[in-house]
């Protein structure tokens, strides 16, 4: 296998992209844990980091983890199978229902944060 | 039309005589519409040059003998028609990840022993001697693995999968979505015997879901979909108590 192998059609491009959007996505986590470990201190020592670059990789990664989610949830249809009743779920209502649940969670992590913000 | 020509470039492999294989052109007359790459293939063979060597039978996708990479996709030959590339040439390779026997032909003597391995037919604790009784089936029964029995073990999915590509004790797509058709049957008993092989490290987790396998498979079957939901079922077998019964 040649070392260019994912760039043969769109999909390998696609399926490369899914994988490689943890790379970023890990990358600010571990920068989450200093930050964690930096808010440790008295609250008048704590400045958090908020440079432009820091914010422009930021917002780089949360285009990669709404990448990696859709693509993701978008598959989720492939994997679950049960039946209700004893007929398959359509894999259209599994994939529906998921990205209900990332809305419901999302909204949920977003009132929590605000609330402890004010 | 009868002065209409189409390229097409053949991979050329002789082992006794080529270090590596090569492409060779040729022009042929594209006078029908409905000709697909298999038949440029056979005008080539009956009137150009009968040393061209590649596989075919049926010619209307059922065996599945004549898949080949068809401008860097593979396909069946006999389902690629000309008028989709023309006019551009029509590169025809040998499948990507297999080795080469000579010219278009391919070694598939890996495939077959995976295919082997999965024990791909009804296994049953006692047989059911002929006449005593059938072996009955509902419509919904069927439907649980009815898309998986539709492979014809063309290899297609195997071309396209780059799991198998980089390391081939995978046991890839076809036999993996094949273990499943026989899993799901209602009237098979064979799941316990089948699982060391599917459900080990070089079996089903060994795929990271690329899922062109699905997309090339001239079939419709959904291998990528078998292999997903094999290592759900085999997870839920392991964590949940009493998972691991019949």
């Amino acid at each position: 296998m040649p070392a260019g192998w994912w760039t043969r059609n769109r999909h390998y491009v696609n399926y490369m992209l899914r994988e490689f959007s943890s790379v970023p996505m890990a990358l600010w986590m571990l920068w989450l844990l200093v930050e964690i470990q930096r808010a440790g201190g008295p609250p008048s020592q704590y400045r958090p980091h908020g440079s432009p670059a820091f914010i422009a990789f930021s917002v780089i990664v949360l285009l990669f983890s709404l990448y990696h989610s859709v693509t993701f949830l978008s598959l989720a249809g492939t994997i679950l199978h049960f039946k209700v009743f004893d007929r398959p779920v359509p894999s259209r209502l599994i994939v529906l229902a998921m990205f209900g649940m990332w809305l419901v969670a999302s909204v949920v992590v977003a009132f929590v944060l605000v609330w402890f913000a004010r | 039309m009868a002065d209409k020509t189409v390229t097409v470039k053949a991979t050329r492999y002789d082992p006794q005589h080529d270090e590596k294989p090569r492409f060779q052109s040729y022009e042929i007359p594209f006078y029908d519409e409905s000709m697909v790459v298999l038949d440029a293939l056979n005008y080539i063979k009956s009137h150009v040059d009968g040393s061209l060597s590649y596989r075919w039978s049926c010619r209307m996708g059922i065996c599945g003998s004549c898949g080949m990479m068809v401008n860097g996709v593979p396909k069946l030959t006999c389902n690629a028609f000309l008028r989709d590339y023309w006019p551009r040439p029509v590169v025809v390779e040998p499948l990507n990840n297999f080795p080469i026997i000579r010219d278009l032909v391919i070694d598939m003597d890996d495939f077959m022993h995976k295919l082997k391995a999965i024990k791909p037919w009804i296994i049953r604790k006692q047989e059911i001697p002929i006449g005593a009784r059938e072996h009955r089936q509902t419509n919904e029964q069927i439907d649980d693995f009815r898309q998986f029995s539709q492979c014809i073990n063309c290899m297609l999915c195997y071309a396209a999968c780059p799991v198998y590509g980089l390391n081939n004790e995978f046991l890839g797509p076809a036999a993996t979505a094949l273990a499943r058709r026989y899993n799901l049957d209602s009237r098979d008993e064979g799941l316990k015997i089948r699982l060391p092989v599917v459900a080990e490290s070089e079996g089903i987790w060994e795929c990271s879901f690329v899922g062109e396998c699905s997309v090339v498979c001239p079939k419709g079957v959904d291998p990528a979909k078998a292999i997903q939901q094999t290592k759900l079922d085999t997870t839920l077998r392991f964590v949940l108590p009493y998972g691991n019964r019949e």
